[in-house]
């Protein structure tokens, strides 16, 4: 089965990556680009370990077939800070001690930047079910609120 | 062993520290063993069996074989090594010619693609001849049952023993009941007359389904061989030596011939203890001679994977209306699927011995039945007992009209009181736990707050008090000094839990530098010591021993290579700021660079500083927990709001501090699910009804409060500074302080978990007058 | 997933006619919210998957007609945000603000929460209230149905092989009117209704005048409870008239019992639920 070109940015950089048809923008992102920050933890769009931004809102990847995302542009984990610089909800993350097995993060920060893009200053309750896509086991959730309204005040803070 | 007091000014033990992993975490850098693929990568797929229980009749691989792309097809037929009749699941790679669960792996296919193999398996044709299931427990464990067993096949209890040692009294052996594997019978005093002299007597059965660990990564192994016959798996595992034995004892070959590698571990919570796609995914890559990666699906895990039994408890206590306990019976089933595998003394343990009865007669059978095997899950069976035995003990105090919380404390062994073995209680922390939660203003103010409800709601408060034994397992560690003075901790120790920074900060406290001082490793199993399990609640208590003992070594070492060189007595030396001083003469001393270089120099008699231990253990370190809910009942509908849940655990010294929260807010919404959401369903023929996330429900952020922590810290004698394990106790109160706050809120007790707004709702409907 | 070729068709033309060449080998895709699980669990293995995400004509939310006409692929996320639709259509926002979960929403299209035909789709119920009507393309031109016809069982609808869901046109609803759709799930997201129930009313001088109530998961399709609706129209609306309405959509209910729910829940349920979205449909019709 030929495949075909697909031409997206990703991480903003223009990317053409050859894909099957039947291959996820998961495989994709991961095989093809080398990105393996997202995760598949179940395939069905049920635990959000996959989690990208797809033209900025963030999506369900192992849903999305990798040609759909044609002339489109996505974030990975690996894009959203800098190379040698964490992006605040990184940092934060890391210091109030969030990961643990870490498998459910880069999901969960993608996730996380999308609630703040949309509410500088989100409530608890925001906050919440802006990750409630996103299923951890090890955290109990309770230190990644912590440290998303931590940053959230910051930015708070900045804006003024 | 006297408890280490810490160094005095040096950065180490109790120091709130993230993780030196956490950067790597949180930018995506970490690489688990499915963002591992080597040139030449083949994808593996399993074809299971549709049926719980049948015969193979054939299996034709022949279309499936000629698929462009597919490099190999296996069946049973051609791996000559498999064991007959399987001792354990990991050695049922392929079934032979009988099926004894849905999912069980029939075929394996290796192929240039995933999709490929997929279409392979559906190339694969097998003809089953469909046999009845045991699919009931209770059902199963009669005689006439349909057997699951390959005849022959002994109890599996190996596990049980890493988790928690236990010496319990063993059972009669079952005769004609073919399906029950393990029992046991601990007996005290005259029950029958107990009940007698009762002014109350409860009987309860609780019961509590099949549950999934829920770790988010699913199980995943990358196999390579290399021309000289040596394997090399890079494995999602809690164990790289377990991993190592189990696989060289599938495959009939040496353990040194294996190299596991423990690739970071995305949760294990237990699932990830017994050897499962291993051994066929070796298998695979030596036929093919190339690197074979296999990665479960969240269907195969839910279908197929190791959960844990369920557990049925019937419960019988009686006591006088002044509140003396008189006598408990207890009946309890473990369903362990298709092969033994529970740790059936532990509930024992729990029913008889966390509170003092004068007469008990507990009784244990672990059954089997057509349905995966099952595996640890957290404090394996302590969240089902302690569900039993502290639903039992709110519904005594509140049928004897006495404060249920006062109640549990009045009666709860303390250090010294005998277990239901007979051994007395060790160092144990309980009573502070259960003192500190009753103290704790969410229970004391829960009167006030109740007042609160909104119209047309109802709320209720909770407690509960569970604990666990703590695991034992012998292990090892090095620590050595490098030429700059700074120091290398080796363990074999998986780091599931953020462990690793706790030992560091131990290796740190014992030697005498600050932590940013230590590097920990991981080694993989050519070059690590012999390492026990990262499970059982033990790895700061055992590997911590070990690092401190290691450091201990290294720094008495030290010490007296400086005592040479300053010619002076190890006794009046102190090490202060990376350097050895003799102690009021800050001058004359030499520092661990100067130390460490000696140790490395050409011709030096000076030898390398390594430290080195590999204690085994006797005392076990018990560690309870207690929980508080507070909650919101919607009487319509059943469905619960958690307003309020507080976890008070002793940890006996919490080594980092930030860490321990993290384990016991983890274990606390694994406990949660137990409670709320979470059920392996199956029909009547054995077959899995919900294997996906969205029918297998794990809690999500939008279902839960912020969870509040306590620790208590009641050290323990033989922890390194007092440390006991943190992993496993807060999994196991919830269960019944949900249901102790859903029967505050409701005057409905709920005996069977989980507690789902169906059972809520329809229970409620029951007592209203129609 | 096993192998399929992919077809990308820029209109709604191209896409019929790949349809009608490919025939009952092809399946369309929108989000892939439904779609991709199935075939993942091999439950569909199409041989030709034709992407919608291509086609302008089917995206978008926009006023038509004094009403609303809204594209196939709009997504759930759309609606749920839209301010027109909060506005005067809210139980359809109701409906896809509970859907998944935000990652799920940002591709499930409201084309696709119909067209997989679950009795479960939280979309279906307030549309059916609102009297929306399917738009349909296929090779023998456009046709129109009635949402509350459009569902022939469980994954089944009136869409031949050939045809495709192009957009949903809802009137406007007169003055007075406010709707609601609320279901009853274990968890708060991520999860699927055990019961839904939207309510559609039209409040004109302390009477109602208009009422739509239909239901999800109670039966192989979302059906309407319509002696519960002829129950309230014509009558002020007062607890008592919610409550028997209540209780008259329990009898329009005709749940299975399976490992969602229990048939003695789900008609417990229904009788709550039509209560409760009865009085939020009534009080966002008086506001």
């Amino acid at each position: 089965m030929p495949k075909q070109i697909l031409s997206l940015t990703v991480n903003d950089e223009p990317k053409d990556v050859l894909v099957q048809p039947y291959l996820t923008l998961l495989d994709a992102l991961r095989d093809e680009l080398g990105l393996t920050g997202p995760k598949e933890g179940c395939g069905t769009g049920d635990c959000g370990a996959c989690t990208v931004h797809l033209d900025g809102k963030p999506v369900a990847s192992c849903l999305v077939l990798a040609l759909q995302a044609r002339g489109r542009t996505v974030r990975t984990i690996e894009g959203l800070g800098e190379s040698h610089t964490l992006h605040p909800l990184q940092d934060a993350f890391v210091r109030l001690g969030v990961p643990q097995c870490g498998f459910c993060i880069p999901g969960v920060l993608m996730a996380a930047a999308a609630v703040l893009a949309e509410h500088p200053a989100p409530t608890e309750e925001q906050i919440r079910y802006g990750i409630a896509g996103n299923l951890c086991r090890c955290t109990g959730y309770t230190k990644m609120i912590a440290a998303i309204q931590e940053v959230a005040g910051e930015m708070k803070g900045a804006a003024r | 062993m006297s408890v280490m007091k810490t160094t005095r000014d040096v950065k180490g033990v109790g120091l709130s520290i993230p993780r030196p992993d956490g950067a790597d975490k949180v930018t995506g850098k970490v690489q688990y063993v499915a963002d591992i693929t080597p040139r030449g990568l083949l994808h593996a797929k399993l074809l299971r069996s549709p049926h719980a229980h049948a015969r193979i009749v054939k299996i034709d691989a022949s279309k499936a074989r000629a698929l462009p792309g597919v490099r190999a097809v296996l069946t049973a037929a051609d791996i000559p090594e498999l064991k007959r009749k399987a001792p354990t699941r990991a050695h049922a790679v392929l079934a032979i010619d009988r099926v004894v669960f849905a999912g069980q792996p029939v075929a394996a296919v290796a192929a240039d693609e995933v999709a490929i193999a997929e279409e392979a398996l559906d190339l694969i044709e097998v003809q089953y001849e469909v046999l009845s299931a045991a699919v009931d427990p209770l059902q199963s464990m009669k005689p006439g049952a349909p057997p699951v067993a390959d005849a022959g096949t002994e109890a599996d209890t190996s596990e049980a023993l890493a988790h928690s040692a236990v010496a319990m009294a063993k059972g009669e052996t079952p005769t004609k009941a073919v399906n029950v594997s393990q029992t046991s019978h601990v007996k005290r005093g005259d029950v029958a007359k107990g009940f007698a002299e009762s002014d109350v007597v409860i009987e309860h059965t609780y019961r509590v389904p099949m549950v999934h660990q829920g770790y988010i990564e699913p199980h995943a192994v990358l196999a390579e061989w290399d021309r000289a016959g040596n394997l090399t798996l890079w494995a999602s595992t809690q164990g790289s030596f377990n991993t190592r034995s189990e696989v060289a004892d599938v495959l009939g070959i040496e353990e040194n011939r294996i190299k596991v590698i423990p690739v970071e571990c995305g949760g294990g919570f237990g699932g990830k203890i017994r050897a499962l796609c291993e051994p066929i995914t070796a298998i695979l890559a030596r036929t093919t001679a190339r690197p074979v990666r296999y990665v479960m699906t969240r269907r195969e895990e839910l279908e197929a994977g190791m959960p844990a039994p369920q557990v049925i408890i019937r419960l019988k206590t009686g006591a006088k209306r002044d509140g003396t306990l008189m006598a408990l019976e207890a009946e309890t089933v473990l369903e362990t699927g298709a092969f033994s595998g529970t740790v059936l003394a532990v509930s024992a343990v729990f029913l008889g011995s966390l509170y003092k009865w004068p007469a008990f007669d507990i009784k244990g059978s672990e059954v089997l039945t057509h349905k995966p095997s099952v595996a640890a899950y957290r404090a394996p069976v302590a969240p089902q007992s302690i569900f039993a035995i502290d639903s039992q003990m709110e519904s005594l105090a509140r049928a004897l009209r006495l404060d249920p919380a006062e109640f549990r404390a009045r009666h709860l062994s303390h250090p010294g009181d005998p277990m239901a073995n007979n051994q007395p209680w060790a160092s144990m922390g309980a009573p502070e736990v259960l003192e500190r939660a009753r103290a704790h203003p969410a229970w004391t103010g829960r009167e006030a707050w109740k007042k609160g409800a909104r119209p047309g709601t109802k709320r209720g408060v909770g407690l509960s008090l569970g604990g666990w034994l703590g695991g034992l397992q012998p292990t090892g560690a090095t620590v050595k000094l490098n030429p700059d003075g700074t120091l290398s901790v080796l363990t074999g120790q998986v780091d599931i839990a953020g462990t690793n920074i706790a030992l560091a900060q131990i290796a740190a406290s014992a030697y005498g530098v600050d932590i940013d001082k230590v590097k920990i490793t991981t080694g993989d199993t050519d070059v690590a010591p012999v390492t026990g399990l990262s499970a059982g609640s033990k790895t700061i208590y055992t590997v911590g021993v070990a690092v401190m003992q290691a450091a201990q070594a290294a720094r008495k070492q030290t010490l007296e290579i400086a005592a040479g060189e300053l010619e002076a007595s190890v006794d009046d030396l102190e090490l202060v700021d990376g350097k050895v001083v003799v102690r009021g003469v800050p001058d004359k001393g030499v520092t661990l660079q100067q130390i460490g270089k000696k140790g490395n120099l050409y011709m030096s008699k000076v030898e390398p500083v390594l430290g080195a231990a590999h204690p085994a253990f006797s005392q076990q370190a018990p560690a309870f927990a207690a929980q508080i809910a507070r909650l919101d009942v919607d009487p319509d509908t059943g469905e619960v709001t958690l307003c309020d849940f507080i976890t008070v655990q002793d940890v006996g010294k919490a080594i980092n501090p930030l860490a321990v929260e993290g384990q016991m807010q983890g274990g606390a919404v694994q406990s949660l699910g137990i409670a709320l959401t979470e059920a392996l369903l199956y029909d009547d023929q054995g077959r899995l009804t919900n294997p996906s996330l969205l029918d297998y429900r794990k809690l999500t952020a939008a279902d839960l409060p912020n969870l509040e922590t306590v620790i208590v810290e009641v050290p323990a004698p033989a922890g390194p500074f007092g440390a006991r394990g943190v992993g496993e106790p807060p999994i196991i109160p919830a269960p019944a302080a949900i249901a102790n706050a859903i029967e505050d809120a409701t005057g409905c007790r709920l005996t069977e978990l989980p507690l789902t707004p169906e059972r809520i709702a329809l229970a409620i409907a029951r007592t209203r007058p129609t | 997933m096993r192998r399929f070729e992919m077809l990308l068709p820029g209109s709604v033309d191209e896409c019929v006619q790949a349809l009608a060449a490919r025939g009952a080998g092809a399946r369309t895709v929108a989000g892939g919210t439904d779609l991709l699980p199935q075939m993942k669990n091999a439950m569909v293995k199409p041989a030709t998957v034709i992407d919608l995400s291509g086609i302008a004509a089917l995206k978008g939310v926009r006023p038509e007609g004094g009403g609303l006409r809204i594209g196939a692929c709009a997504t759930a996320r759309e609606l749920e945000l839209d301010p027109q639709v909060r506005a005067r259509y809210p139980a359809i926002a109701d409906g896809a603000a509970l859907v998944g979960s935000v990652q799920v929403r940002n591709l499930a299209t409201v084309g696709g929460n119909l067209c997989n035909a679950a009795p479960s789709a939280d979309m279906a119920p307030p549309l059916i209230a609102l009297d929306a009507e399917a738009v349909i393309a296929g090779p023998r031109g456009e046709r129109r149905v009635p949402l509350a016809t459009f569902f022939q069982g469980v994954r089944r609808t009136v869409l031949t092989g050939d045809e495709l869901l192009v957009a949903l046109v809802v009137p406007a609803p007169p003055a007075g009117s406010g709707g609601a759709y609320i279901r009853h799930t274990p968890r708060r997201e991520l999860d699927i209704a055990v019961v839904g129930v939207a309510a559609q009313l039209t409040v004109q001088n302390g009477r109602c005048v208009k009422a739509r109530i239909a239901l999800a998961s109670v039966a192989p399709t979302p059906v309407r409870a319509s002696a519960a609706e002829q129950a309230l129209e014509g009558q002020a609306l007062t607890p008592e008239t919610i409550e028997r309405a209540a209780g008259l959509a329990v009898e329009a209910a005709k749940p299975i019992s399976d490992q969602r729910g229990s048939a003695e829940f789900r008609r417990h349920l229904v009788r709550v639920l039509t209560r409760r979205t009865l009085t939020t449909a009534l009080a966002r019709a008086s506001a």
